[in-house]
């Protein structure tokens, strides 16, 4: 019977010529789920960790709505638990030589190799993803991601010196990151020495697998810990002794709560948001295959998020054509065929996508389903306005032909990936991230490694809470100046004025405040600077910073050398000023003398920024960018007055920022000398400087939308107001929570940590062929 | 006379199509129609005119048409019914138009992905594999171009052609009444005549197809090219693959490779005009991309991948470039232009990609041997050795499928 079924059916497929299903056996996944007696517990120190009276949530089939399993959701305690494993663990692991870390990454790589059938028929049961997409791409990343990163481990010592892994590493995963953004993530913190809890939404087993397979590798239980539990369990993630960085993978509104939630906590916070992408279609393009990337981006089961698609007026029609003809032939279903381009989804994908949808419907853009919202632009100059408004700056494709174009767009767009003509490109040694609202974590490449390491003799982040800090009215009021005993002798110089746009100017307020030298008599009065100060001081380094990032780093360098000379020509005068603050004579030269050379020094290093990288599987290079951070705002600390400015300002001027900064509190007299150098040689606006209450002006400017950077060098009050203050644009903040830097110091002045965070990276890619 | 073309051609077209409709193909459904009206009528057409000229009440537009000025306007409605049952209605062309190629960029790297991605996107398999695999064998050009082919091995392909499958293997699969046949056999000029009687003694209306103009390098005078494809026609090939002459590609020279094709066209006459740009010698994918622009403006009725004696044969990549010129052009024209991949193609797995690659880029409307052919030799044999699996659950020994 069957038999006589099976002729007529190729009758008629032979007239029809249909597509049949491609069925994928999943008893794999299910025979392993019963291993565990269908039921999931968190997998803690190389075992299976299944706590008593949990809250249990159902694992279930996206397309069925069988349920697989179940998955107990963790509770404090077993948050505890695994840290604790991890911080045991860590003692070890991070003490062993790189070779050996490389040898266990490769063993896990070979571990993923042999099991790799079970992990796809299992991501895709759960998920619903088309297994073509698991198989055919995510396995073979995940096992180049671990062979990448062994030899990164490898070499560790020789290349990372100078450099230690942070300790447990916290990574919280929202239920659209697949286990492949794990691996990413994982894989860098692992070969660098750091030891990993991962918190995963319930209901997803592939990473449990994972951790299984790695904790069956026997050597170093406890490196990988993976528990379930919602996201709202990070807090107490984070707070967990000895957790030195939690990092987030979510939406942007949940990576605000957690930022704001995780402020003067002892965890650094990394985060990585929403999954957009931006394709920007131009005339040039060859459209055919700009759609191929459409489909790529949008409809591949590739990306999680949406995709807003930039298309010249020129070509919109063409290209909706051929978009609509391709569309059509696009196949769904189960994720398990074989031969569907998407899996379908389960329930909180297509939340996702609606949500998108609303808020692409509210900007008044067209919206064909599912999830790309396509809008015309009629010049390159247009593309880039319209792209770069948006506050995402995760990833986007340029298609055009035209080289030049190509390349114009590419650099101009303010996002962490750009590719031309192709999208969604990814490789383990290609730096991953992004900017402005999508987080600025990284992953991949040496810039994923940097995510886990500290400067060596760093100590360990402790949790520097205020618990009463109150941030509604942290240095909102501005404190009155009143005249502070007589002034003796001649009068002092006329006070120094704010130095915004080029000029010192007369401060909003009308005020001063005076300053006293170290026998508190009365030194001189600086501006009292306000909020309506910064705001034009932010305005003037805006409009500053494009003629400033299109100077080549050897015009940089010599404005940075020449204001290093202008220090050491009037080296007396600033001698003396630091040496009426009661600083020996011996050292207020050191610290000219230093000044002057980190000017120099960070001049000469601007000429080396950016490299190329080769990529196997791509015949052309990656190009990784050190592009500038935009305006930056600096609170430079209280201790070596013209030292750390003349540090901090070096670094961030080297890399191309426009900065705004408020000088040491009870010395600004050497910073605003400075300034008066700066009016002469560096272009206006480049360099502002506010004198004033220091935490109003760090309030004004960690509130501030449009600064796109801020170090914060002071209190660990006001440490922990920045870091809860960033969450408003996400701005990456760098704050020392209270802690003295020691600036003469070549390792804390000027080490390649300024560096690191004076610039963000960007991967160029650029695939050859004709 | 520019303005008129298109009227003729798309009620031609109509025609051709409710003919099509009825007749279905030549190998396969035509052959209902062929036992109606009996073996007499197969043997009583004229020989020069071929398999087309099979159906007697036919024969009076045949013979004399392939006159060099024949082509577009003096061609009898009959005759082009009679073709169009072997194939899709004939191409006439447009005027040259230099700005539909002008702007094309063609982007390798992206290309070479997406070719990737297709291949590994459309399985099919059990009784789809084997259907699929059944109406692959109704889209090959059985071919064979060797130095050393003699009637007798001219002979054995055209038997293979009539009898692709073993019988009893269609049995089981319930197809036997399909009338399963290659789409044609191609050969050189001079094996023309050996194929014609071949399979005209086996009863069969399969055409033939002859490779022409200096193949497979083009690099002749334009006049014994032009002579080559006449003597062909008139030895009764009714489609004719011709070269294009690359050296006009690569120079740019696309007026003159407009005119060049659209004499070969003339030269045709009624016989099908199947253009070989030899995509491996091309030089780019843009440069692809435009031939295929000029060969279907000059009034090809197929553009065809390689001759299969370039280095680099037909290729993913270079097909993806080649259907989207076809769609473009049908886009601007209604016109629906045939696409054969040649060379190099040689396992069942990998004519079901090709299957795949044209419903994905074209849509099932071009998976009909009118307008999708792949030319290939050895390929018939590793089809029918999956068939033979999927029957009989047994892989086959080398002797239990008769040698093409």
């Amino acid at each position: 019977m069957a038999a006589t079924h099976a002729q007529r059916s190729t009758r008629e497929i032979f007239t029809t010529l249909e597509y049949g299903p491609v069925p994928e056996s999943h008893a794999c996944a299910l025979a392993w789920l019963d291993t565990q007696d269908r039921h999931l517990g968190h997998y803690v120190n190389g075992k299976w960790l299944k706590p008593e009276h949990r809250n249990s949530v159902p694992c279930r089939d996206p397309i069925t709505g069988e349920n697989l399993a179940s998955c107990p959701q963790a509770q404090a305690e077993d948050v505890a638990a695994a840290v604790e494993a991890a911080r045991t663990a860590w003692e070890n692991w991070s003490g062993l030589p790189g070779a050996s870390r490389a040898q266990y990454l490769t063993r896990l790589a070979k571990m993923i190799q042999k099991h790799q059938r079970l992990l796809w028929t299992l991501e895709s049961l759960v998920t619903g993803r088309a297994v073509r997409e698991v198989r055919d791409r995510d396995i073979p990343l995940a096992q180049q991601l671990l062979q990448w990163h062994a030899v990164q481990a490898y070499t560790q010592e020789e290349t990372l010196a100078g450099w230690e892994p942070m300790g447990v590493i916290g990574l919280i995963l929202s239920p659209t990151f697949s286990f492949l953004e794990m691996m990413w993530r994982i894989c860098p913190a692992l070969a660098v020495g750091c030891t990993v809890v991962v918190l995963v939404p319930p209901g997803s087993p592939t990473p449990l697998l994972l951790a299984q397979l790695a904790g069956e590798l026997g050597s170093f239980p406890g490196i990988l810990n993976v528990i379930n539990g919602p996201a709202s369990l990070g807090p107490i993630l984070a707070s967990q002794p000895g957790v030195q960085k939690v990092t987030f993978c979510g939406a942007v509104e949940e990576g605000r709560v957690l930022r704001r939630t995780l402020a003067g906590q002892g965890a650094e916070l990394g985060l990585a948001l929403g999954a957009e992408s931006l394709l920007v279609l131009t005339e040039a393009a060859d459209v055919d295959s700009a759609v191929e990337g459409v489909v790529d981006a949008a409809w591949s089961d590739r990306s999680a998020g949406g995709l807003r698609l930039l298309i010249q007026e020129s070509v919109w029609d063409e290209t909706m054509r051929r978009l609509q003809e391709r569309m059509a032939r696009l196949r769904g279903g189960r994720g398990l065929d074989g031969a569907v381009d998407m899996g379908a989804r389960g329930a909180a994908a297509h939340d996702l996508a609606q949500r998108y949808v609303r808020e692409a419907q509210s900007q008044g853009a067209q919206v064909p389903w599912p999830v790309v919202v396509a809008s015309p632009f009629r010049t390159a100059k247009e593309a880039l306005a319209v792209a770069n408004g948006t506050p995402r700056g995760g990833s986007a494709s340029v298609w055009s032909e035209r080289l030049g174009q190509a390349l114009e767009l590419g650099y101009g767009l303010r996002v962490g990936t750009v590719w031309i003509n192709a999208h969604g490109l990814r490789h383990p040694e290609v730096p991953t991230g992004g900017c402005k609202e999508s987080g600025s974590s990284w992953h991949g490449g040496p810039d994923g490694l940097y995510e886990y390491l500290r400067p060596s003799g760093t100590p360990a982040r402790l949790p520097s809470l205020s618990e009463n800090l109150n941030y509604d009215t942290f240095g909102l009021a501005v404190p009155l100046t009143l005249p502070s005993g007589p002034e003796i002798g001649p009068s002092p110089a006329a006070p120094y004025g704010l130095f915004i746009g080029g000029r010192f100017q007369a401060p909003g307020a009308r005020s001063s405040r005076c300053i006293q030298d170290s026998k508190g008599n009365l030194q001189a009065y600086v501006a009292e600077g306000g909020a309506k100060d910064i705001r034009g001081a932010v305005e003037a380094a805006h409009q500053a910073a494009p003629g400033w990032v299109s100077q080549p780093p050897g015009a940089r360098a010599s404005l940075l050398w020449a204001l290093a000379s202008a220090l050491e020509r009037r080296e007396s005068a600033f001698t003396s000023a630091l040496e009426r603050h009661g600083v020996e004579l011996k050292t207020a030269k050191v610290e000219v003398e230093l000044s002057a050379r980190r000017l120099r020094a960070w001049g000469a290093r601007a000429q080396a920024q950016g490299h190329l990288l080769q990529v196997a599987e791509l015949r052309g290079p990656v190009l990784r960018l050190r592009e500038p951070l935009g305006v930056l705002a600096i609170v430079c600390p209280d201790e070596w007055p013209l030292l750390a400015f003349a540090s901090l300002l070096a670094a961030a001027l080297a890399h191309g920022n426009a900065v705004v900064l408020v000088p040491s509190g009870v010395c600004p007299i050497p910073a605003l000398e400075v300034c008066q150098d700066m009016a002469t040689l560096l272009p206006a606006g480049l360099v502002n400087v506010v004198t004033g209450d220091r935490d109003h002006l760090t309030r004004c400017l960690a509130l501030h939308q449009d600064v796109q950077a801020l170090w914060y060098f002071g209190s660990a009050q006001g440490s922990q107001f920045v870091e809860w203050a960033s969450a408003g644009n996400l701005k990456p903040v760098w704050v020392n929570r209270g802690r003295p830097r020691a600036w003469d110091q070549e390792a804390q002045g000027a080490g390649p940590e300024l560096g690191l965070r004076a610039a963000r990276t960007k991967a160029l890619w650029l695939p050859m062929g004709d | 006379m520019g303005g008129r073309i298109p009227t003729r051609g798309s009620r031609r077209g109509q025609r051709a199509r409710g003919q099509r409709a009825r007749g279905q193909r030549a190998g396969g459904g035509g052959q209902r129609a062929r036992g109606a009206e009996g073996p007499g009528a197969e043997v009583a057409g004229p020989a020069p005119r071929g398999t087309g000229a099979g159906r007697a009440r036919r024969s009076r537009g045949g013979g004399t048409q392939e006159g060099l000025g024949g082509g577009e306007l003096g061609v009898e409605e009959p005759a082009t019914a009679a073709v169009a049952r072997a194939m899709s209605a004939r191409n006439l062309g447009t005027e040259l138009d230099l700005s539909w190629i002008s702007k094309i960029q063609v982007n390798q790297p992206a290309v070479l992905r997406r070719a990737e991605q297709i291949q590994a996107r459309r399985m099919v398999k059990k009784e789809w594999q084997a259907a699929w695999l059944l109406k692959a064998v109704t889209f090959i050009d059985l071919t064979t171009l060797s130095g050393d082919d003699t009637s007798s091995n001219v002979q054995r392909l055209c038997y293979k052609a009539k009898y692709p499958i073993r019988e009893d293997l269609l049995k089981a699969l319930n197809v036997h009444d399909k009338g399963l046949t290659t789409a044609a056999v191609c050969v050189y000029p001079a094996r023309v005549c050996d194929a014609v009687k071949a399979l005209k003694a086996a009863g069969s209306t399969i055409p033939v197809a002859s490779v022409a103009t200096g193949f497979p390098a083009g690099q002749t005078h334009l006049k014994t090219r032009l002579e080559e494809i006449r003597l062909a026609v008139e030895d009764g090939a009714t489609e004719i693959d011709v070269v294009i002459n690359r050296t006009l590609v690569l120079t740019g020279q696309w007026e003159a490779l407009y005119d060049e094709i659209r004499q070969f066209r003339k030269a045709c006459g009624e016989a099908h005009l199947k253009t070989i740009l030899a995509t491996g010698e091309l030089g780019s994918l843009t440069n692809v991309y435009k031939a295929s622009m000029i060969a279907m403006m000059a009034g090809s009725d197929f553009i065809k991948t390689s001759t299969g004696k370039e280095t680099v044969n037909a290729t993913f990549p270079v097909a993806i470039v080649m259907l989207r010129a076809i769609r473009d052009f049908f886009w601007k024209t209604g016109n629906k232009i045939g696409f054969k991949p040649a060379g190099g193609i040689r396992s069942a797995k990998d004519s079901l990609a090709w299957l795949s690659l044209i419903k994905e880029e074209l849509g099932d409307e071009w998976l009909t041997p009118e307008l999708f052919r792949i030319g290939a030799s050895t390929l018939l044999s590793d089809i029918e050795r999956q068939i033979y699996h999927h029957v009989t659950g047994r892989y086959a020994a080398y002797h239990d499928l008769p040698m093409s």
